[in-house]
């Protein structure tokens, strides 16, 4: 039988701690983050292209939220199928909203409109 | 050598470790996959009021404009440092759990409480608000006005309009109070709106205030389902704090278990990142358009 007393070196054991100058360093990242949004939201980017304004807000979004997954939630330091669990969800994330829109904005394209 | 039975019941236990699994390590594991698989349909349970969000906007982006400005940007911004700041400090006490200090874990639990205790009381004031402009959907269905007199009001409303008088107006449906179509007046001079939003606010070939105000009605009502959905999950969120507090006052959690910290963090930081999508795209969608209230 192998032996469970010692620390299996090799197993699912490790577990790192997350020194706290991390933590303050993705807390800053986070609130520079919120200011930005604030920041670029009453500046008119929509005269570069439609939409642009709101291209800006998700791409911050979505940059805070994986700063807030790898430190705070720990994905960075987590088995990889974790990280795959997160990706895959996503995708059929975007599965609902791209074959939602696929039906919803070509349905003035047609005789089906009114 | 002992006989394999003696030597089990002679091996070392963690204290906080189920027969069911070889060691900590691997009970951790277990915990965080099956946490992340929640976290994933809670993903997928939020994502349906994100495509619901989605159809709509698309449809209507100048009535969800119109809304989203009336809404308060310093109550929305300040809510979310209040947010950020209870995600360090649950993150933080998950750091005090690993390393088995009791008081400073107990410290960062009480400030992740009240961090999350503000952010709903921010969302009460928010909310009492809305409703007191009469905005939130349904809830003024009880303020119907009489048969008899629902035609006038909306009579006058019409000419009112333009005129200097401040005749209050009433919704016949007598809900959702909403007037103010401006900025899909400003939207139709400029040239923007699509045949979409059109057939959606005009009524005869000409921009209808009525016909606006039930857009900007689907918007409140998103705004309120989701806003509210995430004002739940606070709660819930409010409640396994306490819970953990109790836990942790009593010295439950050393560097050897403390799961139940860590899975608690993990569902208080999603929480977190969906606040972190839902600011930008209610509180501030329509924002450079201007002519906010």
């Amino acid at each position: 039988m192998a032996d469970h007393d010692k620390h299996d070196e090799h197993g699912h054991g490790e577990h790192h701690i997350v020194p706290i100058p991390l933590y303050l360093m993705v807390f800053g990242i986070l609130m520079v983050g919120t200011i930005l949004t604030v920041g670029a939201a009453v500046v008119d980017l929509d005269h570069i292209f439609p939409g642009a304004n709101t291209l800006v807000a998700l791409l911050i979004a979505t940059i805070k939220m994986t700063f807030v997954m790898l430190y705070f939630m720990h994905v960075k330091y987590s088995p990889k199928l974790i990280g795959l669990s997160i990706v895959g969800t996503f995708l059929f994330l975007a599965i609902m909203f791209a074959f939602t829109m696929q039906d919803y904005l070509t349905r003035s394209i047609g005789n089906f409109s009114n | 050598m002992a006989t394999n039975v003696s030597a089990h019941e002679h091996h070392y236990h963690p204290p906080g470790l189920q027969h069911q699994f070889e060691d900590m390590g691997q009970q951790q594991e277990s915990a965080s996959i099956g946490m992340w698989m929640f976290l994933a349909q809670e993903i997928m349970f939020f994502g349906g009021l994100f495509t619901a969000y989605l159809v709509f906007r698309a449809k209507f982006p100048m009535a969800f404009a119109a809304g989203s400005n009336h809404l308060d940007i310093y109550w929305g911004t300040g809510n979310t440092v209040v947010l950020i700041v209870s995600s360090l400090t649950m993150a933080l006490a998950v750091h005090y759990a690993q390393l088995g200090k009791r008081m400073a874990q107990v410290l960062c639990i009480i400030l992740t409480m009240i961090l999350g205790a503000t952010f709903l009381g921010v969302k009460a004031v928010e909310y009492t608000a809305k409703y007191n402009e009469g905005i939130v959907p349904v809830t003024g269905l009880n303020r119907r006005t009489p048969a008899g007199e629902a035609q006038a009001p909306v009579e006058t409303a019409g000419e009112h309009k333009t005129g200097a008088t401040e005749h209050a107006y009433h919704n016949p449906k007598g809900e959702f109070q909403w007037t103010d179509a401006s900025l899909a007046k400003k939207a139709e001079d400029a040239g923007y709106l699509t045949s979409a939003e059109k057939a959606g606010y005009y009524a005869n070939g000409v921009l209808d205030a009525n016909k606006f105000r039930d857009k900007v009605r689907i918007f409140y009502w998103i705004y309120f389902a989701m806003t509210g959905l995430h004002a739940l999950h606070m709660i819930v969120g409010l409640g396994l704090m306490a819970w953990l507090l109790w836990k942790a006052w009593l010295g439950t959690y050393t560097a050897d278990y403390y799961s139940p910290v860590e899975m608690s963090g993990l569902y208080w930081h999603f929480v977190d990142i969906v606040w972190i999508f839902l600011f930008p795209l209610l509180y501030l969608l329509g924002r450079h358009f201007g002519g906010g209230h």
